[in-house]
Order: C-alpha cells, then structure tokens, then sequence
C-alpha cells in the first residue's frame, strides 16, 4: 500500500515540466509538495491517478504501474483514490446534495461496495462529511453558484471524502480559506492519515503547516526535486527559494517559536 | 490546409469515440431526451422565425425570375423544392451553430477547465459518457426535429407572400409543388439535417471537451466550434449536393426514365 514515482518526465510542448522525478510514500504517510507556481505540482497528482500520462517512467500505486493500465483497471485505481482540485471542481448544475452524492452512485462504487447504497445511506454519508469539514446540512439544496468560494471548496472537499478513499491527493486545499478553517482542513488531513491509515499527497504553500503535519516534504523547482525530508529542507535553507518560503512562514510567528518550529520538525 | 485536415482528423476520431462509447455503456436514453428537448425548446422561435423568412425571400426572388419567362405557375414547385433542397437545411444548420454550438462548446470547455471534466473522471464516470453521448445525439436528432418544423413554416410564409404580393393564391401554388418535390427530395433534405447536425454537434463537443487554458481558452473553443462548424457544413454540402445528383441520375438511369 504505497505510492512510488519513478524518474517520472513530462513536457507540454518543448517545456519540459517534470524532469526524471522520483519519490515515495508509505501508507498512512502525509507528503507535501511544495513550489512556485508553474512548477508541475498539478500534473504530478493528475499523473498519480492517470488524468496525465507522464512520457517516461513509472508510477506505482499498490504495486500497479498506473502508466501501464487500461481504461478498466485505471477506473479501479481511481476508485481508491480521491482527489481535490485546486478549482472547486463541482458540478455546477447539480445541488450540493447531488455533487457529494455524486461518487456514491457511480458504476464501478456500485461493484466495489458489493450494491447500492440505500438513499437514507447516502445521506447520512453526505451530511456526516459535510460535517467535518464545518457545513451544515442546510445547504444541501443550493446550486454551487449560490455559495461562496471557500465553501465550494469544502463541499468539493467533502465530495472526495464521501467514497471513503484510501488514498488522497490535495491540490491546494487550503488556498483561499479564512485561516480557522484552514486549521481544521489540515487537522482533518492529519487526523485521516492517523486514525484511518490514509495516505495523502497535499500540495500546498503553506510550509508552516507542512512542517507541522508532513512525514515527508518534497521541494519541486525546474522539474527537479530538491528536497525530500524536512531536514533536507532545512539544510536547504540557503537557497533563496526555500528562503522566501521559509522566512515567510517564520514570519507569521512570533519570535520566540520560530526556533521551535524549526527544531520540532519530524526525522 | 493542413491544420484543416488534421482538425478534421480529430474531430472525426472524437466522434468515432464518442458513438463507441454509446454502444459500450447500458443505454440510458433519458437524458438524450432531456437534451432533445432543451435544444429545441431553446432553437425553436430562432428556427421558425428564420424559416418564415426564408420562404419568404425565396418566393420574392424566384418570382421575379419568373415572372421574365411568363413561368409563376411554377413558383410554388421552385420554392419549396429550393428551400427542402438547399437552403432549409443550410440555414438551419447555420442557426443551430450560432446557438447550440457556441453554448455546448462554451459549456464543455468551462467544464473543462475548471477540472469539473477531471473531477468526473476522477469519480469514476466516463465523462463521455455523461456529458457528450447526450449533447451529441441530442443535438443531432433535434436537428432533425427543427429542419421538420422550420421547412413546414418556411413553405406556409412563402404561400402567404406568394398570395400577397404575386397574387399567386395558394391553390396555384400547391399544385406545382408535386412537379418538383417528391418523397426523395424530402429524404434529401433529412439526410442533409443529420449530417449538418452531426458537424455541428461533433465539433463543438469535440472543441469543448479538449478546451485548455482558462477563460481564453474557452474563448477560443467557442470561436474555432463556429468557424470549423461552418467551413465543414459548405464543404459536407458540396459533397452531398454532388452526390445526391449522381444517385438520382442512376436510379434514373437504371428505371429507364428520362429525366
Ligand atoms: N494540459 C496542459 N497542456 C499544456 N501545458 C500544461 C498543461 N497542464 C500544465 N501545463 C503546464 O505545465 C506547467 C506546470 O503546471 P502545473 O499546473 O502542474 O503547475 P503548478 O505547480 O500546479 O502551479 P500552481 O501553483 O500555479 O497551480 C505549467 O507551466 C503549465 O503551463
Ligand atoms: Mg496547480
């Protein structure tokens, strides 16, 4: 039960984005990736569940090289996982209802769970997940348009949670919510990976957060990666680019926890 | 010219995809209704409002024409086989692109790049399957549907202006349509309809569906849908005009009947 990326490459055109990548995450384990905009943080999760098909490489999700797979068996790998876009991503002519339900009345959920949910089911399940990430039910009915950004981005949160995935992938989560439920989106992220052995993949810009809760950080600049584990990291921290993000961060703390936060940091 | 085949190419292969796609998923035809019916509820004043017209420029024109010759027994014959022939199902399929056309590429392309395609896919439905099999199918049958309506209003307004200003009553101008329009003509014309509908349809799904580049890019889906749809349409025309005119000279050739 892991993910393994191997000398992953991927160009558009003559722009090479990703250049021989390689990393790996254990179940259970929380990784973050990190750098600027434009960097292929994006098409690396979308390789992961084969939206992108990378030009060279390997990437092995359960042992399952998914570069390899067919239609069939790419639907059955997709099944395990769930994946947050950075747009919110919802259906826009489906209420809220409709979009979290949406994956709970698919085809192959349909095969995987052994037959269809009963509908007070599914309720539950659409409301419970709403729960966690701080909506009420009362807006189950509305149309995407008529919610806020950041809450279209947690029902597009809750959306991916409703199948129960195994594996999870976030493409900015956080980005554009007010930072209290900011906390609680990351606690949720930690608290799956603890409690529910999820494996998540976040992409992010938040490097306070992924000091706090990453087991490993992955550093992407110019299609390479340039650091694995935090403490690679923080050798790093020379480089102007870790610079910038790092003194950011430490920025936002008062003085005296910018010391601890960077000597609390995992491995 | 090479950018055109290779668009061709494409969209062709799309459309390939699209109908094995409908024949490898359990058939579920409500949606394909749902879109029938919300294309044409939308197209239909546009259609019937254009095909009046239609009529009535035709019938305005070839009156003139025949009025040279002492011939406008023959203009109700002229009208309509013009109109059923040519000019019903260009037209149609003209107002169809500018309607439904630039709104399913717009829609399918913002789809596409706010990742609501990606996010489907990603929930384990084909997205071809849930969004494409019914703006496809459903824009060509309702094209079948409106060209059916909008010839019908398009003769009724030539009448009525036939009668208004060529005093031509509608009796005279009944009776010579069966001089120049039979069954096969009025086969033509579907014929004509499905294909239109089917470029029409095919490309702005196609145009839609693999749009990319945020709002630009959606802008530049709905253009490049209206411009190739168009291009496509004259070109299928030429064709099909061509080769509607071999077949019924064989038939004829082969009944013995002199044309
Ligand atoms: N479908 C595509 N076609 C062509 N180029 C693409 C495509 N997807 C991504 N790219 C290019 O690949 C590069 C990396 O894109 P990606 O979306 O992964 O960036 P990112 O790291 O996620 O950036 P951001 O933080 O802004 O989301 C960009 O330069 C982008 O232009
Ligand atoms: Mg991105």
């Amino acid at each position: 039960m892991s993910i393994r990326f191997e000398q992953v490459s991927k160009s558009f055109g003559s722009k090479r984005v990703l250049d021989g990548v390689s990393f790996e995450v254990e179940r259970g384990e929380i990784l973050f990736i990190l750098g600027r905009s434009g960097m292929g943080k994006s098409v690396t999760l979308k390789q992961m569940i084969g939206l992108l098909k990378p030009d060279s490489g390997h990437i092995y999700v359960d042992h399952q090289d998914v570069t390899q797979l067919d239609e069939n068996q790419l639907a059955r790998v997709r099944q395990k996982c769930g994946m947050v876009f950075q747009h919110p991503a919802l259906l826009d002519s489906l209420t809220v209802y409709e979009n979290i339900a949406f994956g709970l009345k698919t085809v192959q959920f349909i095969r995987s769970a052994g037959g269809a949910l009963p509908e007070e089911e599914i309720k539950r399940r659409v409301i419970e997940k709403l729960a966690l990430v701080h909506l009420g039910p009362e807006i189950l009915d509305r149309l995407p348009s008529e919610l806020s950004y950041g809450m279209q981005k947690r029902v597009s949160l809750a959306r991916t949670l409703a199948p129960n995935p195994s594996y999870l992938l976030f493409d900015e989560p956080t980005t554009g919510l007010d930072p209290i439920t900011t906390n609680a989106v990351n606690d949720l992220i930690h608290d799956l990976s603890r409690k529910l052995q999820v494996t998540s993949l976040v992409v992010s810009h938040d490097m306070a957060c992924a000091l706090k809760i990453a087991d490993r950080i992955l550093v992407l600049d110019h299609g390479k990666i340039l650091a694995h584990t935090s403490n690679e990291l923080l050798k790093l921290s020379q480089e102007p680019l870790i610079q910038d993000f790092l003194s950011e961060t430490l920025a936002l703390l008062p003085p005296e926890e910018r010391f601890d936060s960077l000597a609390g940091v995992r491995q | 010219m090479m950018a055109f085949f290779q668009e061709l190419g494409a969209t062709s292969l799309f459309f390939v995809r699209v109908v094995r796609t409908l024949f490898s998923t359990q058939g579920n035809f409500q949606p394909i209704l749902a879109q029938i019916a919300f294309v044409s509820y939308r197209s239909l004043s546009t259609v019937l409002f254009a095909g009046v017209f239609v009529g009535a420029i035709l019938v305005l024109q070839i009156d003139l024409i025949l009025a040279k010759y002492d011939a406008e027994i023959f203009l109700g014959g002229l009208n309509t086989s013009t109109v059923i022939r040519e000019v019903g199902p260009l037209i149609i399929s003209f107002l169809l692109a500018g309607k439904i056309g630039a709104f399913t590429a717009a829609e399918l392309g913002t789809m596409r790049v706010t990742e609501q395609i990606d996010a489907i896919e990603c929930l384990g439905t084909n997205p071809i399957h849930y969004l494409v099999v019914p703006r496809l199918f459903g824009i060509i049958l309702s094209s079948l549907i409106l060209l059916f309506l909008g010839l019908l209003i398009s003769v009724g307004g030539a009448m009525a202006v036939a009668w208004f200003a060529c005093g031509i009553n509608t009796l005279e101008f009944a009776s010579s349509i069966p001089k120049f329009v039979s069954v096969s003509t009025f086969f033509a014309a579907l014929f004509k309809a499905l294909i239109y509908g089917a470029i029409v349809a095919t490309v702005s799904c196609h145009r839609g569906f693999t749009a990319s580049g945020g709002a630009r890019g959606v802008g530049q889906a709905v253009t490049q849908a209206a411009i190739y749809t168009n291009l496509y349409i004259l070109f299928a025309n030429f064709g099909i005009t061509h080769l509607l005119d071999l077949a019924e000279k064989l038939t004829q050739s082969a009944l013995g009947v002199s044309p």
